[in-house]
């Protein structure tokens, strides 16, 4: 069949597109036209009140490599790595270990990324007026964010950026409040961000702090476990499976189950495993494949290496050959000389030209020389003849296929070799198993060896003959770890030798390990199910915390009867995982099965779940309570750092108790 | 020196040069992360009704934890005594027996379960 074929998924790999420096308008510029900022977690959306959409969409992280640690002595200045903002990092996984974000869980602790990111930020918005961002901007902070948190995110804006003032809300609310044409009243808001979920009961439009729970799981935990469990699955392939790609998966193929137990059962069936599991195809090089794939190439590469080898030791030996004969010559010549009868001084200085001393010494260097070059003579011709002899091939007899004079006989060859294989397999497999019980209690091995043990730690004072023979020495060896004997070089060569006859003689056998890209493909099954269902089972990552339907069950336990029914009649979904496949029907499924019978429960999912909030925001700005809840940089100065004016979207304000802080009168 | 050359350089127009958060800190670099936020925090006497970051935590669970398997993630009924891997059938089983060890810990890591109590 080919649809089995058409099932295989491939990773995008998608890769950050750098940010444009958009250009600042005039009218931008003159209306001090205000900025709008989602700060998640995950990511930051930024853009004007006035645009369509966020001009920005990037991580919240910048990658920070670290600084080359210099000798003092060096001249040259010291090269500062480039520090990437946001979508500056094209592939994340080349810098996972040098990431940084501003983010401690969903609150902002880190205010030096911070300034990095929002530089990266007013930078690509295009703004390019001196020493101050003159527009008033709308952040979004996490929900009841602490006022340490507020107070040095304010600092940065105003002192840093210079910025006109600044509105605070929480992005669950916002998105809540402000892209709905008519919003309801009362409502149980369900945010699932990237690093917290949030539970958040709105009665009357006021959001009911004291009764909002969060729950320290999301998106990266849930990212996290499904790429440990891929890991664990295929260790031969841990570094192909990155947290990127887990992230894909969780987009792309990810679904929660609206009964686990029962999606579970299902899997159990050969038949639906066959059917559902989704297949990925992870990139793999062929090339690597061809050195594997024949031998004969191999050994014929090893060949014309050793060919290469000698030839340009001959060469060597050649060039050397050369050179001494030429000295030979011209030593000759000066004996010549010598002999003719040359005066003392023309002698000594020519043997001085040569480094002689005399001439004895010539007529030793004259003797010497001789007899290397008849050393070098004699191993050239050795040469010449081993290469001879190394040409046939040695091992190629081997390899090359025995003749048979029918099938059958081959067949039974073939037979025999196999029934070997299978025997040293099972020998090993009975060693393994022997191994194991003998660490195990009650079983028969275990309690001999513990038998043999204790009777030979017993002391018998007169008649100990132990060791006498040297058959009692061997009672080490059964006791021993392995049991016996273990797994032996020799049969390990066995092994690979009889697989080689039977590659040779049956390369049917090996075809299923011929195909590599099967070998590279993940097999994705339950563990679509598995990984999202870690926000309903916290405990399946060892976290003590209640899964999401015990907690949104306990945060309407909070309330009286009356206002559990308008709560649960209003559940709305927000946040980045909302888009997950079957959410909607698992919360009803949960949801009936905590309220009493026939109630009202109704779940919705906000559309674009992760652009609701900066439309919302958005929205706020441009309707009349923007200039209303504007913290201005007078009353930052004036009211001290951490004041900040609340609205319907926002936190509340608890002036922190100090001592030396002034009192604030609102 | 050159550090802070190139870092001036580097500096878009629009923010203030002289700012610099943290000053109160001799060291550079250190922020505070959120558990010291939050115990700073919790240690200030404040008024009773003032709902914190750290007092809206889930609460724990109430349920019996469900043991899946730790291989596949199906229901499972069994523990292995010399690993410590919950499995749900015999093959899984076999698996287990020939995991390496830095397999099986990791599973036990990835469930939490890496104490010697527990």
């Amino acid at each position: 069949m080919n649809l089995g074929k058409m099932d295989v998924f491939e990773f995008k790999d998608a890769k950050c597109n750098p940010d444009i420096i958009h250009p600042y308008t005039q009218n931008l510029k003159n209306n001090s036209v205000p900025i709008v900022i989602d700060n998640g977690s995950y990511m930051s959306r930024a853009g004007w009140s006035t645009s369509e959409a966020p001009v920005l969409q990037f991580k919240n992280i910048i990658a920070k490599p670290r600084k080359e640690r210099s000798k003092k002595d060096t001249i040259e200045p010291i090269q500062i790595p480039q520090l990437q903002v946001g979508n500056d990092i094209l592939n994340i996984e080349a810098v996972r270990f040098q990431l940084k974000t501003q983010f401690d869980r969903n609150v902002v602790t880190h205010f030096e990324a911070q300034e990095h990111l929002f530089d990266y930020t007013f930078t690509h918005l295009g703004i390019d007026t001196e020493n101050s961002v003159n527009h008033p901007l709308f952040l979004t902070e996490a929900f009841l964010n602490p006022n340490t948190s507020r107070q040095l995110m304010s600092e940065l804006l105003f002192e840093c950026y210079g910025i006109p003032g600044v509105v605070y809300g929480i992005d669950s609310l916002l998105s809540y409040h402000y892209t709905q044409a008519k919003p309801l009243e009362n409502a149980l808001i369900i945010n699932l961000g990237y690093q917290t979920c949030h539970v958040i009961p709105v009665l009357g439009n006021k959001t009911v702090f004291e009764n909002t729970r969060r729950l320290n799981i999301g998106g990266w935990n849930v990212i996290t476990f499904l790429h440990r469990i891929l890991q664990l699955k295929y260790p031969a392939h841990a570094a192909a499976v990155t947290l990127s790609r887990a992230e894909e998966l969780l987009h792309t193929i990810c679904v929660i189950a609206s009964d686990y137990k029962e999606e579970m059962k299902r899997w159990t069936d050969n038949e639906y495993y066959e059917k559902h599991i989704k297949k990925i195809q992870l990139p793999f090089s062929s090339a690597s494949t061809s050195s594997a794939l024949t031998l004969e190439q191999q050994k014929e590469r090893k060949r014309e290496l050793a060919r290469r080898l000698t030839e340009i030791n001959a060469r060597k030996r050649e060039e050397r050959l050369a050179e001494d004969q030429e000295k030979l010559r011209q030593l000759l010549e000066i004996q010549e000389i010598i002999d003719f009868g040359a005066d003392k001084d023309e002698v000594d200085n020519i043997l001085a030209e040569y480094q002689l001393r005399n001439v004895n010494d010539l007529q030793k260097s004259i003797l010497n020389l001789n007899m290397k070059i008849e050393k070098i003579k004699q191993k050239i011709t050795a040469a010449n003849n081993t290469e001879d002899l190394e040409e046939p091939p040695v091992k190629q007899a081997k390899l090359s296929k025995m003749v048979f004079e029918n099938e059958s006989a081959l067949h039974s060859f073939l037979d025999n070799i196999k029934k070997m294989k299978q025997d040293i397999l099972n020998k090993k497999l009975m060693r393994k198993q022997r191994k194991q019980d003998i660490f195990k209690r009650r079983t028969a091995a275990g309690q001999e060896r513990m038998r043999i043990i204790s009777q030979l730690a017993r002391k018998e004072k007169g008649n100990d003959d132990f060791g006498m023979r040297d058959e009692d020495w061997d009672i080490y060896k059964t006791i021993s770890k392995d049991g016996g004997d273990s797994d032996s070089d020799v049969e390990n060569e066995k092994l690979l030798e009889f697989e080689e006859i039977l590659r040779t003689h049956d390369p049917q056998e090996f075809d299923e390990h011929a195909n590599l890209g099967e070998l590279h493909q993940l097999h994705v099954g339950i563990e679509r199910y598995r990984a999202p269902e870690l926000i309903f089972k916290p405990y399946m990552s060892g976290s003590p915390e209640a899964g999401l339907s015990e907690v949104i069950g306990y945060v309407l336990s909070l309330f009286g009867d009356e206002d559990q029914l308008k709560l649960a009649a209003n559940v709305v979904v927000t946040g980045g995982l909302a888009n997950l496949k079957g959410l909607r029907e698992r919360l009803l499924v949960d949801l009936i099965s905590i309220r009493p019978f026939r109630s009202e429960v109704n779940v919705s999912i906000m559309g674009d779940s992760s652009l609701t909030a900066w439309y919302g925001a958005r929205q706020f700005v441009r309707s009349g309570e923007f200039k209303k809840c504007l913290l201005t940089k007078n009353m930052f100065e004036e009211y001290g750092p951490e004041y900040f004016k609340t609205h319907v979207a926002s936190n509340i304000y608890y002036p922190t108790p100090n001592e030396s802080l002034i009192d604030v009168d609102v | 020196m050159s550090v802070e050359e190139q870092k001036l350089e580097q500096q878009p127009v629009f923010k203030a040069s002289s700012f610099q958060q943290n000053k109160s800190t001799k060291k550079k670099n250190v922020w505070k992360g959120l558990k010291q936020i939050i115990t700073s925090e919790k240690a200030l006497p404040w008024p009773d009704e003032v709902v914190h970051y750290s007092s809206i935590n889930a609460p724990p669970s109430f349920k019996p934890p469900e043991k899946f398997s730790d291989l596949s993630g199906l229901p499972a009924p069994y523990t292995d005594p010399q690993t410590r891997l919950r499995f749900a059938n015999k093959d899984e089983y076999a698996t287990i027996v020939d995991l390496p060890m830095d397999i099986t810990a990791g599973y036990l890591a990835l469930r939490g379960a890496t104490s010697i109590v527990g």
